[in-house]
């Protein structure tokens, strides 16, 4: 009954979407698509479904689950440069991506999850979006291996060799697979975008599993071979430079500035490598200032160049772009999207709804105040 | 619908948007379990406080104007669920009584399962069905939201204190006209104080041609068809008059006392007498001012005569309402003070005939008393006289000119809409529902629509929309520009 609820979707891509030029012919694949539905598939009608309550998300992002704590090791003599940016105004074109990804859930096999993405750009001071998803996926531990693969084959088009089974748990599974889409859309803006500015979230630090070095160097380069810089911003960082954050370099400079640092090595371990300059921004007025990640590959005066266009052609509301700041606000899920998925899911699915007691809550009461398990 | 909440008298339903429910429908909830259905009230309808909502309507505001715009590619419509949780509603709702084997009591000293509940709209109809409110005299009022004919008993309306209230152009008068001649056809004996005129024409149809009531409704205007003569009124109630309405001091009133006996003794009790004795009296000439300015007073308002024939015996007039009519007393024409004469005889007379058991009740209808009535007949009126078989219908757009004493003696009010919170403040202390109910539905009543409350909807509001009249009402206003 369910499956053939299932095979009576009928999802074609969208053929054009109203993006400038630039990125209008970025598609959705009918393959993603069809992954979500193929992992809603294996929900059989009466399944329990625990929903997940949260109404933040607490999954760990993707640069958190694998950035190195320690990056200015003795014997390494880092030194830092103040680069005052001058701002250019001339409507380069600011496109900005960020993926959410949520539990949504639990059912008696695996894990309920959604994820959605949002691009924002900015183009003859306007701004624009296209929102991507949610896509709901059911994650179990028979098809997570299979699903990542797919992700893999989709964001990379790497052909599957590798048994993740062991390594990909079902808890990180909607931030890694959050983090593939990403990289798809990455790529697929680098590859439609000219002259741009491509604005990610995150660093440009590669060598992880969602971010292998051939990947993600690829995806540099086709960027850069299509006179588009991307610059990487990461909102907390936890590297740490003489001792104190690396973000509290910047002190009294005057904005907007950048300050970059030199002397680190590039490469943290044996896969690990960072394919990015690092520099600190204090982009406008205001306490707050980010790790920014500028490709390595390009020349400094280009980097520069790219931060005073950004300086220039965007609105920065403490040093952070807001084309950025819109991409994060429109991918990600609010407490009402939440029950709303959770609906769809249940309607669709015919979901037998139950909930699972908050075991901290049975033993210490009101004094259990962790997450549930 | 999900049973959400209860406290106090008061429940909350869950309910999304493409479930149509609005204020004053009633609900049941049906427990399975427990075998009977709480019966609940709609009162209020408000969004559900639904968590991340802000956060959404804030997002979803940069979209507005230029600044930005885009589009949502969402192949599998989750959206369409996200939406439906956006626009969920929270139905306040007032329990009314609780549904058992087809059968319906106020009884609710039980709660539904909140799991297993089954909620379901109750239509009017059946409401009225459960209620048995429309039994043996039934009057047709209007229409209910399913466009069901809502009728309630005549009988309910028998002995009782009425009270129609509502702003300006809501339908007030043309829902009494409506009770008038729904009583008229089941053959009450009506008296209208129509302050207006507007109640005269109610023989006609809206064509212009005499209708089926023709025969049944008497008008009598104040000096004009409708004149008496000393000698009818009779000592008692000319000195009401003087007292009340032409505020004759008590010394003058004795020595007209003295002169009205004097006259009738002499067989000379008509007005010209009247005059010549107080100009030949022999007293304190304030006294004689006194008794001169109210002579004039009653001379000039023409309701007195000295010829017979021009007189009029209410004692006939009331036979011919006696197996169903109407007296309309139009007091449009007529000054404040001469209204005041009008109404104290009449209602003097009224008193008389009740007691003396010629006539057994009658029902009447004043519009806008206040501006008639002095103060002591609204007691008078709603205590003793409902007790000789008076029965008042107050029709009014301003609530607050009715005494509370009043209201608390009320047994229906029909409700058209207020916006006023003073105005829902004095009736809703006086209804025999929590103020909440009256407060939040008047509120938003349209206009012909009405809330039944108190007897002849058995104290279970009812919202009715008032049904058309085919007759020439009158009421409408007059306009410059039209």
């Amino acid at each position: 009954m369910v499956n053939l609820l299932i095979e009576q979707y009928q999802y074609t891509t969208t053929p054009k979407y109203n993006f400038p030029h630039v990125i209008q012919h970025l598609q959705l694949p009918q393959h993603f698509i069809q992954l979500s539905l193929r992992t809603l598939r294996n929900i059989r009608k009466g399944n329990l479904f625990h929903p997940y309550v949260a109404t933040q998300p607490v999954n760990p992002t993707a640069q958190m689950l694998e950035e190195p704590k320690r990056l200015f090791t003795e014997p390494s003599k880092p030194t830092l440069r103040l680069i005052p940016i001058k701002p250019i105004k001339d409507d380069t074109p600011i496109i900005a991506v960020d993926v959410s990804s949520m539990k949504i859930g639990e059912t008696d096999i695996g894990i309920l999850c959604a994820i959605r993405a949002a691009i924002v750009w900015k183009q003859r001071h306007r701004y624009r979006y296209v929102r991507l998803g949610p896509f709901p996926f059911h994650i179990t531990e028979e098809n997570k291996n299979e699903v990542y693969h797919l992700f893999r084959q989709y964001s990379f088009f790497e052909q599957p060799t590798l048994d993740y089974s062991s390594t990909l748990s079902l808890l990180y599974a909607p931030t890694r697979l959050g983090a593939l889409f990403e990289r798809w859309l990455q790529m697929g803006i680098a590859v439609q975008t000219r002259n741009g500015i491509i604005l990610w979230d995150g660093s440009l630090t590669a060598g992880t599993q969602d971010a292998p070095v051939t990947v993600m160097s690829q995806l540099l380069e086709t960027a850069r071979n299509r006179s588009n810089t991307v610059l990487a911003f990461t909102k907390t960082t936890r590297l740490r430079l003489f001792g104190y954050r690396l973000t509290d370099h910047v002190g009294k400079c005057v904005p907007p500035c950048l300050v970059e640092i030199n002397g680190y090595p590039i490469a943290l371990s044996n896969t690990m490598r960072l394919l990015g300059n690092i520099y600190v921004a204090k982009l406008s007025e205001g306490n707050c200032s980010f790790r920014l990640d500028i490709d390595r590959k390009l020349p400094q005066e280009k980097a520069v160049e790219a931060t005073q266009r950004l300086v220039g052609n965007d609105i920065l509301l403490q040093s952070y772009p807001e084309t950025l700041r819109l991409a994060h606000i429109y991918s990600t899920f609010t407490a009402n999207e939440v029950i709303g998925i959770q609906r769809f899911l249940v309607q669709t699915h015919k979901l037998k709804i139950i909930t699972r007691p908050n075991v901290r809550r049975l033993l210490f009461g009101p004094f259990g105040k962790g997450p549930e398990s | 619908m999900r049973l959400y909440r209860k406290e106090g008298n008061t429940i909350q339903i869950l309910c999304f948007p493409n479930e149509n429910v609005e204020k004053g429908d009633y609900l049941q909830v049906e427990d399975p379990k427990q075998n009977k259905a709480l019966l609940i009230q709609v009162i209020n309808v408000q969004f559900a406080n639904v968590p991340g909502i802000l956060e959404e309507l804030l997002r979803d505001s940069t979209n507005n104007g230029d600044i930005i715009h885009g589009e949502n590619l969402d192949p599998l419509d989750v959206a369409s669920q996200i939406t439906l949780i956006q626009d969920a509603r929270l139905l306040i709702c007032k329990i009314r009584g609780t549904v058992q084997n087809g059968k319906l009591s106020v009884s609710s000293a039980w709660l539904p399962s909140r799991s297993q509940s089954n909620i379901k709209k109750l239509s009017t109809t059946t409401l009225a069905k459960l209620l048995k409110i429309n039994d043996k005299l039934p009057i047709y009022i209007g229409d209910t939201k399913e466009f069901s004919p809502l009728k309630i008993d005549a009988a309910a309306l028998d002995g009782s204190l009425n009270i129609v209230t509502g702003k300006k152009e809501t339908g007030k008068s043309h829902f009494s006209k409506l009770l008038v001649l729904s009583l008229i056809e089941h053959g009450a004996p009506v008296v209208v104080l129509d302050l207006n005129g507007e109640y005269a024409n109610l023989g006609y149809a809206s064509d212009g041609k005499k209708n089926q009531h023709y025969s049944k409704i008497h008008v009598l205007t104040p000096a004009g068809n409708f004149k008496v003569t000393l000698p009818q009124i009779g000592l008692r109630v000319m000195f009401n008059i003087l007292i009340h309405a032409l505020n004759l001091p008590g010394t003058s009133a004795r020595e007209f006392r003295r002169t009205w006996r004097l006259l009738k003794k002499q067989g000379k009790l008509n007005l010209h007498e009247l005059g010549e004795a107080i100009r030949n009296l022999q007293c304190n000439y304030h006294v004689k001012d006194a008794l001169f300015s109210r002579y004039y007073a009653l001379v000039n308002s023409g309701f007195f005569t000295d010829n017979p024939s021009e007189a009029m015996t209410l004692e006939d007039c009331f036979r011919k309402i006696q197996t169903g009519g109407a007296l309309a007393v139009n007091l449009r024409d007529t000054s404040f003070v001469d209204r005041q004469i009008v109404v104290e005889y009449l209602l003097g007379k009224l008193v008389e005939m009740l007691t003396g058991w010629k006539l057994k009740a009658v029902f009447l209808f004043a519009e806008e008393a206040h501006l008639y009535l002095r103060e002591t007949y609204w007691n008078d009126i709603v205590t003793r006289m409902r007790h000789f078989g008076v029965f008042t219908t107050f029709v009014t757009n301003q609530p607050d000119t009715i005494r509370e004493n009043i209201y608390r003696q009320v047994d229906n009010i029909f409700l058209f809409n207020f916006t006023s919170e003073r105005d829902l403040e004095t009736v809703s202390r006086a209804a025999k529902v929590d103020s909440e109910t009256v407060k939040s539905i008047a509120r938003d009543l349209p206009p012909q629509y009405c809330l039944l409350l108190g007897r002849v909807v058995k104290d279970f509001p009812i919202v009715v929309k008032v049904r058309a009249l085919d007759v020439q009402t009158m009421g409408q206003t007059r306009l410059f520009f039209n």
